[in-house]
């Protein structure tokens, strides 16, 4: 990947980044902090703009393109201290192994360690599902687990690559 | 001192109206902050609907706060210097640099001499009208979107290459018009050339030395030693009869190999920002917009001449850059506005103030910048319309 840079006077500097067959970003960051991504669909092509960001704007969106772990929004709902564990949400694919079974069939409290303390199916939550609920390709569960425990649920949930 | 306070807070609050109503309707600030200064200043206008308007004197405060702002200016041109750019295209830039200077200031020469001027008058007129204005054709490449495109190289190369010029020229006029006859002028331009190179060995090799005094962790003192040191050494320059605006430029080339550009923007920027505003204002306040009349035809002449000079210049710059047809036009449409460099030119003139220095050429470059502001912006509003309209074999893209 070639990345070319340029000063521009008064302005800041200039990036174009090769990103695979003719396309390029090109990345203007300001004196100001300012950063303004551009796209082109190849070198001769007109650039357009694709959007522009404040310094720190620009520095979370980078932590998320890094792959680095971002803190979500704080709202005022979760304000329950749970110690080590974690609520996630889990999708349930249409090949999901635990597509169709219901809770107890899954066994997912005593294989993981995690509970499984919603449903959510569509628009309708299933909030303290009973051991003979089913679980349909779809739907969403919501665990309560440490880190660990819920890599362990997203196991189950995905299907198994080795047939 | 009431007196003076509330003329010098009627100026800077016009300015800030100005400012916000050519932002509001997407027009450069700069014909707005001295069309403002003609209008609240001594001259014509004086008053409309019966109500006096010459609200603001020509005054010592204005005219110092004024020379700040050309200090500063140029003192920004050179801390922004590319010197890296410069030798890595060295070249192109020269090449397109050449063309630019031999087309406008050629143009320049021609009208000048055509229309009967004094070789000086001739030599400020091209100057005047072969420089483009930085910061009007950068804040169109932004706007625009043709900062990411291939037309921006031509053109930052150009300004660039502009940039150097500006300040030989400037260092070489202020030398030669010092006064007196052919030794005076030659002893003038020795003092000149021994101070600006002394200052550019200090500015070359003084880097180290600039990193550590201006090293502190105090906003207050850092911009206190930035405008101190600038403004000493511009004063200086003065005294000793060599371009102040020169003196600033090699200084901020100086600063430029330092780690404390980006500091020196963000600090010192809105310090430059309001002295170059009160500059042009200042500008405003000494035209006399009555002596327009007289120069019309000049105007006329000079604006469409120099526009054309910069669509062909700006082409065949583009074509050194190996662009398509539609490009290259799009360099020479970049190019067209001027602005706050000829401005300052012409208050070089105007502190000479000898012949048509002092009277015409001001009112002349006053509408010129004016029209030349207002034409640039239009044609890189409508370049695909004049582009598609010029070029008619061009593929649509």
């Amino acid at each position: 990947m070639t990345v070319y840079e340029t000063d521009v006077p008064g302005v800041g500097k200039k990036f174009e980044v090769e990103i695979g067959g003719e396309e390029r970003l090109v990345i203007v960051i300001h004196h100001d902090g300012k950063r303004e991504v551009f796209h082109k669909s190849n070198p001769d092509a007109d650039a357009d703009r694709v959007f522009s960001l404040t310094g720190q704007r620009a520095r979370e969106v980078g932590a998320i393109l890094q792959g680095a772990y971002f803190q979500p929004v704080e709202t005022d709902s979760v304000d329950v201290p749970l110690g080590d564990a974690i609520i996630e949400w889990i999708d349930v694919g249409d090949d999901s192994p635990l597509a169709g079974q219901t809770l107890a069939d899954a066994q997912v409290r005593q294989q993981t360690g995690a509970s499984i303390i919603a449903i959510q199916r569509d628009a309708e939550t299933l909030p303290n599902p009973d051991a003979d609920d089913t679980i349909a390709a779809g739907d969403i569960l919501v665990t309560l687990g440490t880190r660990d425990e819920q890599s362990a649920v997203e196991g189950l949930v995905t299907p198994d690559d080795d047939g | 001192m009431a007196e003076l306070l509330l003329e010098l807070g009627v100026a800077v609050a016009g300015i800030a109206v100005a400012g916000a109503l050519a932002t509001r309707v997407g027009l450069s600030v700069i014909p707005a902050y001295i069309l403002v200064g003609v209008l609240l200043g001594p001259n014509a206008p004086t008053a409309i609907l019966g109500l006096p308007v010459d609200f603001v004197s020509d005054g010592e405060v204005i005219a110092v706060l004024a020379e700040l702002g050309v200090v500063f200016l140029l003192f920004f041109l050179g801390l922004e210097f590319s010197v890296e750019q410069l030798l890595r295209d060295r070249r192109k830039i020269t090449t397109v640099g050449s063309v630019d200077f031999l087309v406008n200031f050629g143009i320049g020469a021609a009208i000048g001499l055509a229309f009967g001027w004094t070789l000086v008058e001739t030599l400020f007129l091209a100057g005047i009208v072969y420089i483009s204005s930085s910061a009007v054709v950068t804040k169109s490449l932004i706007e625009t979107g043709w900062i990411a495109n291939e037309e921006s190289s031509p053109i930052l190369g150009t300004l660039v290459f502009e940039d150097i010029l500006i300040a030989v020229y400037l260092a070489l006029l202020a030398a030669v018009t010092g006064g007196g006859g052919l030794r005076e002028a030659a002893v003038s331009v020795g003092v000149a050339f021994l101070f600006l190179g002394g200052l550019s060995v200090v500015a070359w090799y003084g880097s180290a030395w600039f990193e550590r005094l201006f090293t502190t962790g105090s906003d207050e003192l850092f911009i206190l030693r930035v405008v101190g040191l600038t403004t000493l050494v511009a004063g200086a320059a003065l005294a000793l009869g060599v371009s102040e605006a020169v003196a600033a430029f090699f200084l901020g080339t100086g600063l430029s190999q330092t780690t404390h550009v980006e500091r020196i923007e963000h600090i010192v920027a809105p310090a430059r920002d309001l002295f170059a505003a009160v500059f042009f204002f200042a500008i405003g306040l000494s035209t006399d917009i009555t002596l327009l009349a007289g120069v019309a035809g000049l105007l006329a002449v000079a604006v469409v001449a120099t526009t054309a000079g910069k669509l062909v210049s700006g082409t065949l710059s583009g074509r050194v850059y190996g662009l398509d047809q539609r490009r290259s036009l799009r360099v020479g449409l970049g190019l067209v506005p001027r602005g706050e460099f000829s401005l300052v030119i012409v208050a070089l003139a105007a502190s000479i103030g000898t012949g048509r220095l002092g009277s015409v050429l001001p009112a002349f470059t006053v509408g010129y910048v004016l029209v030349m502001s207002v034409v640039g912006s239009v044609l890189v509003d409508r370049a695909d319309t004049i582009t598609s309209a010029i070029l008619p074999s061009s593929a649509e893209q």
